[in-house]
């Protein structure tokens, strides 16, 4: 153990280069926002809906997309966005478009799984009595069905926040600015990585704590309300 | 564009090195998560006022801090504080181990839980000690709930395991990358790995799920 790391510990530059690295974990915190509210909220919905319908049509592109995106590897994903889907589709892409158009992706995926639980714990009756009242189908959906799975989702969906976050770090990979990007910049411009790499884990570990009893909090408030 | 699937055939070695990578991280990753995993959960069900504090916080530790910083800060600061040489390949899957344990731990844990207390009691109205209550009423019983929840995890640390291209070990994500680099050929190697993950993933994930299906309808 060489101690003279610990007592030489230069705070100075933890203070110079903590607003640098702030900088980078918001971008993480952002890119869980946009992926929780764009993937797990939105495309997670609609691809639930998609895996439930009558047709088949529908129902497996879905399926397939769903699985696709559940059974590879994140940062697998996130390098054939940046590298791969623009030789494809003729797009350019930045690292953050690219990424988080793979975390959106990935996290709808999981979260569809979530969703369609949820829609199948709503009484099979419920659709019947909302058919057999001649109801059209997007009033089905958006009046009797999901505001009953709403109920049943919330929970589970709170506890993939923690994932999300964690899983935006993997996304450092394609050299955006999160925090373990800017980690590394800086520690490679001022040879000081015990000190720079742990403030940056220390603020990540913060914000996953926090984001771990804000939602156990939230969690226990739901359940607490639907019993 | 043309696909050159030629390309990939032709450095199959190179991935086949990466596969053997990423095989060894997985199994040195979960030794430690299983061993670890079950003493946490010991710690935590000892009901032993500071142990169970201890294995709690683990748990939370290593459940809300991202995986890729836990890596990055093993890679390039153990070394320092510590004065020791230790090969990317062993940091990240140590630093994976560590993580699978605060998971393995809680499955085991709700496995174990889960177990119908009468069961408990009634192996100890029989006067069972304690090393036969445990192998022959709880942990049989408890081992099939865990099953499940095990295969599912082992999926997710399989993925975690692309983790390690970030501080350069060479496992399968990583090799793909830099033939994709060296040949201008990403869309080839990059869809090539995606579906190697795919087809060892997905039968597991489809196993973990009737497995549980299995368990739910008993």
């Amino acid at each position: 153990m060489d101690w003279s790391v610990i007592s030489n510990f230069d705070f100075a530059v933890i203070w110079r280069y903590l607003p640098a690295l702030l900088t980078g974990l918001w971008n993480n915190i952002l890119l869980t926002v946009l992926g929780f509210i764009a993937g797990g909220i939105v495309l997670g919905t609609l691809l639930a809906i998609g895996n439930l319908s009558r047709f088949a049509a529908i129902r497996w592109p879905c399926f397939v997309f769903v699985e696709f995106w559940r059974s590879t590897p994140l940062l697998v994903q996130a390098i054939w966005m940046h590298f791969a889907f623009p030789v494809l589709s003729g797009l350019q892409t930045t690292p953050f478009q690219s990424g988080l158009l793979a975390l959106v992706f990935n996290v709808s995926a999981y979260c569809s799984e979530i969703i369609r639980a949820g829609i199948m714990g709503v009484p099979k009756g419920q659709f019947e009595a909302a058919r057999s009242l001649g109801l059209p189908p997007r009033v089905v959906w958006f009046k009797v069905i999901l505001p009953q799975a709403v109920k049943i989702v919330i929970p589970p969906l709170i506890g993939t926040v923690i994932s999300i976050f964690k899983a935006t770090a993997i996304l450092s990979v394609l050299a955006l600015n999160d925090v373990m990007r800017a980690a590394q910049r800086i520690s490679s411009y001022t040879f000081k990585p015990v000190e720079i790499y742990t403030t940056a884990a220390i603020i990540a570990f913060a914000v996953g704590l926090a984001i771990t009893i804000a939602g156990s909090k939230l969690e226990a408030r739901f359940r607490q309300n639907e019993a | 564009m043309e696909f050159h699937y030629k390309v990939v055939l032709q450095n199959y070695p190179l991935l086949i090195d990466g596969f053997w990578i990423t095989v060894q991280v997985t199994l040195i990753a979960l030794t430690i998560g299983i061993l670890f995993g079950a003493a946490i959960c010991a710690m935590r069900l000892s009901g032993a006022r500071g142990l169970d504090r201890i294995a709690a916080a683990y748990i939370v530790f290593f459940r809300a801090t991202p995986e890729m910083v836990l890596i990055f800060w093993g890679y390039f600061c153990l070394p320092l504080i510590f004065q020791l040489r230790v090969s990317g390949l062993w940091t990240g899957s140590i630093a994976l181990g560590l993580v699978t344990a605060a998971y393995l731990a809680e499955i085991f844990r709700a496995g174990i839980n889960a177990v119908p207390q009468g069961e408990v009691e009634a192996a100890t109205a029989l006067g069972l000690k304690f090393s036969p209550k445990w192998r022959f009423v709880i942990l049989p019983q408890a081992m099939r709930l865990m099953v499940p929840p095990l295969v599912n995890y082992f999926t997710e640390l399989l993925k975690n395991t692309t983790l390690l291209s970030g501080i350069g070990v060479a496992e399968l994500a990583l090799q793909a990358y830099l033939l994709g680099g060296q040949t201008f050929r990403y869309v080839e190697f990059l869809s090539a790995i995606a579906l190697i993950y795919f087809a060892i993933i997905f039968p597991l994930s489809l196993l973990s799920r009737r497995l549980e299906h299995r368990e739910v309808h008993r």
